[in-house]
């Protein structure tokens, strides 16, 4: 068959043939998935990417017979070791498959029973499934929990899942799912639900365990950069079909169908600065599977595209061994002789500082000293119901400075949990502040929202996170653009109209939105809509809260070209929250890295992704998923999770997990005791670290791409 | 779907005013469910008789409640409050369902009777929707103390048997028509309360409204136009659920003696006038206005089933 790698011989593990699957729907039959082909060897990961609705998910839970009531497979076979899996019956199907396919899911604390111990759970596999004896199958949990690298697997047989880190659930799910010893492991967006650092360390033990196991892995994921780290194949599926299938590095390096060349295209790299990166989103969206293009299914958004595109719809095919790209003309698309269309029509971002060389930068416009956001926890003893305990305080935000010239942007990044949305909604005015003190244009904004004067309130706007709720359900667009425009009475009355209708071309949306209702948009229009709220009233800051995080790729890569291109034309100062460096670093002018509620490093965006690194920030960048296999990160990987805020360590609140401790002398006693100081590396650039700027300096840079 | 910006990708369409969307969007909704579709067969059929008892409904002189003016029985074919037949008769040609003790034609007495229910159910629960929705709204959006005293508040009335708080309200204050609304309104705003509260609960911690605070809006336009209306499915279907119970509630004051005063064609004191002759052999009172208070009970109930079954499917 196609597809199988030189050098690999021998019965595949699982061989997919020509399936398609649809579901019944009230409106007939809908093919969610077609034609795909592929087949795993033995210690061989394929790894499935695409954007949601691309039907990934329906080709794992097709092998394993897990599509609901209205699911089933329509054509095609899928042989697992030699035997078909079609059309058999429920019971045939668990005897041939037994124990020999096992599944891990997105959400670990979905996949573990809440009301039972880890070590009961997982021996539970066993004893039901093997009839193995009590005390064998608890000696077999605890091997495998060291496999998988838990730290005092002992104690985690007895805890329950709430008692463990995400992490550690995941872990465990991957063990139980090891078991069995099974032949194909399909693992559904397993790191998806996971913090970077806590993903690298996952990624790192997939891939060993692909090795000491020799098992098949089908490994799905939206995420590229995961894809390119654990991966030997990859297969790209788009609207149900699998559009391309090669090695790992081929792909990344050639890929030679139009919309794997897009989805690349639209990545932010972690190597360019803001200045000379643009990224190129693929125009359009994913066709819905009961409305598809009568040729080829990517037709509408391909650059080539010609008339034999449209006329029919092209077969998978070798374009040569081991490579398969389901295009006509694959041969003569090459990705770097691609230039962008004339309609895109934006020159590269010109800087964005206005006296970025020589001169002083301009007036800062919001300075930020000491602000602390504390929230009251109640106090475990008993003495708390009659106010006489002692209240504990949820320390979010302690102690952060920082200030925001005019026009620039100043990214925050830190895992979940270090504070970064309770800061920026401290600012805006959604909690309030504990202590310290925060200017606004000279304005005091210490205060709740409802407390500030309408002036200060319009200069100061948010664009949110969530696209399914940042927009009001029962409102048109144009209702919901309109009212900050009347609110702030940013035009007369007669001219919203115009106004509401200038803002949705601002945002590249024409004027038929005007009357739709926010179901009737995608998750990017939606998102579009809320960054025209937000700059509705021409605020001079405006927040954003991890706006393109819940968006595809593709959608992801129009909104942040979008949101520069805004802040250009108005030169509008932003906060710009993210988990995903490579977005901040895309997006920033200066970047802040908040552990526990504290900024730890905060400089210019390009002394931040270059040594000296904070060792958090050295961590950060080794842990990033980047969508290149060639590129060598340095293996630093942080042990545990985020400490509580409630009781954060002495000292340098990093000390727990701290990688480079062990350069100071004494392993670093100093920092358990005491706290570090700011250290001043030059150019705005400031660390909060006990190591000396020396020996930060000479460490290697993390991120190494092959010359 | 055609190429180029993300602009064309959808067909333009026409604008069309946003509430005749909404209820034609409503409408659908109805028609699609089979079980909402019975259901609202049977309640139409009660606002039609009770519409169109008499030619009340196109004489102005009637509204105003001239003295002079006697309206014209229409659907109700007799006057609800003269002997017109046999005393005590059997259901006939003349007289579809029969004839009471004293020779009122009951098929008259039931089509004027709907007029009473079917005004005082809805009214009623409307007022109980607008206090427990304001209650619940304020409840569920400040929280902290206003949620402890509205909240605690409302468990008090909550501990009371809904028939005893009816029964002491309304042999408090005396029957009356203004007295039962109070009586159903008071009983029922807690529940709709604590059903806004939680619905609010939900909706404040969207990023919508969180965009209506950094706007400045305040508490009352928040609540008003931020929550309200995305509260407004459930509300709905519930109140409609309370229209029952109020038919229900209203037929069982009625039946005690409490209800309307004679001689007030009330489907309660229909049955409880009526139930004296059943064992006498004539049992048409008590069973018509019985059936007629179970059908519009049971097409109300049918009807917000059907449309909660509808509103979650394509949520």
């Amino acid at each position: 068959m196609h597809s199988r790698p030189p050098g690999k011989i021998g019965q595949p593990v699982i061989r997919v043939d020509q399936l398609g699957i649809a579901y019944e729907t009230r409106q007939g039959l809908v093919h969610a998935v077609r034609e795909v082909s592929f087949e795993i060897h033995r210690g061989e990961t394929l790894g499935l990417v695409g954007e949601s609705g691309c039907g990934k998910s329906t080709v794992a839970y097709g092998l394993v017979n897990y599509l609901g009531r209205n699911g089933r497979i329509v054509r095609g076979e899928i042989q697992f070791q030699g035997q078909s899996l079609v059309g058999r019956s429920e019971e045939e199907l668990r005897r041939l498959r037994g124990d020999q396919i096992s599944m891990v899911f997105q959400d670990p604390m979905t996949s573990l029973n809440p009301v039972m111990p880890v070590g009961e759970q997982m021996a539970e596999v066993l004893t039901v499934h093997r009839a193995m004896p009590k005390d064998e199958a608890r000696t077999r949990c605890l091997e495998m929990l060291r496999r998988v690298y838990m730290p005092d697997p002992a104690k985690v047989l007895e805890r329950y899942p709430h008692q463990i880190s995400g992490g550690q659930q995941q872990r465990v799910v991957i063990a139980m799912a090891l078991l069995n010893n099974p032949a194909l492991l399909v693992m559904d967006e397993p790191t998806t639900a996971l913090d970077v650092t806590v993903e690298a360390a996952v990624l790192d033990l997939i891939a060993d365990l692909r090795r000491d196991f020799d098992t098949a892995i089908l490994f799905i994921s939206h995420n590229l950069g995961v894809i390119a780290r654990v991966s030997n194949r990859v297969g790209v599926m788009y609207a149900g079909e699998l559009v391309e299938l090669a090695a790992v590095d081929e792909l990344f390096a050639d890929p030679r169908h139009p919309y794997t060349q897009g989805l690349l295209r639209c990545l932010p790299r972690l190597g360019r600065s803001k200045a000379s990166s643009l990224l190129h989103p693929i125009r359009g969206r994913v066709p819905a599977p009961d409305r598809l293009p009568p040729g080829c299914v990517f037709e509408p958004r391909c650059d080539y595209a010609r008339q034999a595109c449209r006329a029919e719809r092209p077969a998978l095919r070798a374009l040569r061994p081991g490579h398969h790209t389901r295009c006509l003309f694959s041969d003569e698309i090459d990705a770097a002789a691609w230039a962008p269309p004339a309609d895109e029509g934006r020159p590269a971002v010109a800087d964005s500082r206005p006296a970025a060389a020589g001169g002083d930068p301009p007036a800062p416009i919001l300075n930020v000293a000491g602000l602390k956001t504390y929230y009251r926890h109640p106090s475990a003893s008993p003495l708390g119901v009659l106010g006489l305990g002692q209240t504990d305080y949820v320390k979010a935000v302690d102690n952060v400075s920082f200030a925001v010239p005019k026009g620039r942007t100043l990214g925050i990044v830190g895992e979940s949990g270090c504070g970064k949305s309770t800061l920026i909604k401290t600012l805006i005015g959604l909690e309030s502040p504990s202590g310290g003190r925060a200017d606004f244009i000279g304005f005091d904004i210490n205060r709740r929202v409802s407390q500030r004067d309408l002036a200060i309130i319009r200069e100061l706007q948010m664009v949110f996170q969530n696209p399914d709720a940042t927009m009001n359900p029962s409102y048109t667009v144009g209702q919901q653009i309109e009212r900050p425009l009347r609110r702030f009475k940013i035009v007369p009355p007669a001219q919203v109209h115009a106004e509401v209708v200038r803002l949705l071309r601002a945002v590249k949306l024409d004027e038929h939105y005007y009357d739709r209702f926010p179901r009737q948009l995608s998750g990017g229009e939606k998102q579009r809509i809320g960054i025209a709220r937000a700059f509705a009233g021409r605020p001079d800051l405006v927040l954003c809260d991890e706006p393109v995080s819940a968006l595809d790729v593709s959608v992801q890569a129009a909104v942040l070209n979008l949101l520069m291109e805004i802040q250009r034309e108005q030169n509008t100062t932003m906060l710009f929250i993210s988990h995903d460096l490579s977005v901040v670093r895309f997006l920033s002018d200066d970047v802040a890295v908040m552990y526990l509620g504290q900024i730890v490093e905060i400089g210019p965006a390009e002394a931040i992704y270059a040594p000296p690194y904070h060792p958090y920030t050295e961590s950060l960048l080794a842990a990033v998923p980047i969508p290149d296999p060639t590129v060598e990160q340095e293996p630093i990987r942080l042990e545990g999770s985020v400490p509580s805020p409630l009781h954060p360590p002495s000292g340098c609140r990093f000390h727990t997990r701290c990688p480079r401790r062990n350069l100071l002398p004494a392993g670093g006693q100093i920092c358990e005791t005491t706290e570090p100081p700011w250290q001043e590396a030059g150019g705005g650039h400031r660390l909060y670290c006990h190591i000396p700027l020396e020996t930060l300096r000479g460490l290697a840079p993390v991120v190494k791409a092959q010359a | 779907m055609p190429p180029s910006s993300p602009a064309t990708v959808l067909p333009a369409r026409p604008a069309r005013p946003p509430l005749a969307q909404r209820l034609r969007a409503g409408l659908d909704v109805l028609l699609r469910s089979r079980v909402a579709l019975v259901g609202a067969a049977l309640v139409l059929f009660w606002v039609l008789v009770a519409a169109f008892a008499d030619d009340c409904l196109i004489q102005p002189a009637c509204w105003t409640g001239s003295p002079d003016y006697t309206p014209t029985p229409w659907l109700a074919r007799y006057p609800f409050d003269k002997g017109v037949g046999p005393i005590l008769g059997a259901p006939s040609a003349e007289h579809w369902l029969g004839t009471d003790r004293n020779g009122r034609d009951l098929w008259a007495r039931l089509a004027y009777g709907a007029r009473i229910i079917l005004t005082l159910a809805p009214l009623s629960v409307g007022v109980a929707v607008l206090l427990g929705g304001a209650l619940g709204l304020m409840a569920g959006y400040f929280g902290g103390v206003v949620d402890e005293l509205i909240s605690r508040l409302l468990d008090t009335v909550i501990a009371f048997p809904q028939i005893i708080l009816y029964l002491i309200i309304i042999a408090a204050l005396g029957p009356s028509a203004a007295n039962v609304v109070l009586a159903i309104t008071i009983a029922g705003a807690p529940g709709i309360a604590r059903l806004v509260r939680s619905l609010t609960l939900d909706i404040k911690t969207r990023d919508y409204v969180a965009a209506a605070q950094t706007r400045g809006e305040s508490p009352w336009y928040i609540m008003a136009v931020e929550i309200l209306p995305n509260a407004s499915g459930p509300i709905i279907i519930d109140a409609m659920l309370r229209v029952g119970y109020a038919v229900f509630a209203i037929g069982t004051l009625g039946f005690l003696g409490l209800g309307l005063p004679p001689p007030s064609p009330d489907w309660g004191s229909i049955v409880n006038l009526g139930r004296r002759f059943i064992a006498a052999g004539h049992p048409w009172d008590a069973l018509w206005a019985s059936l007629a208070t179970a059908s519009l009970v049971i097409g109300l109930n049918l009807m917000a089933d059907g449309l909660s079954e509808e509103t979650q499917r394509y949520r």
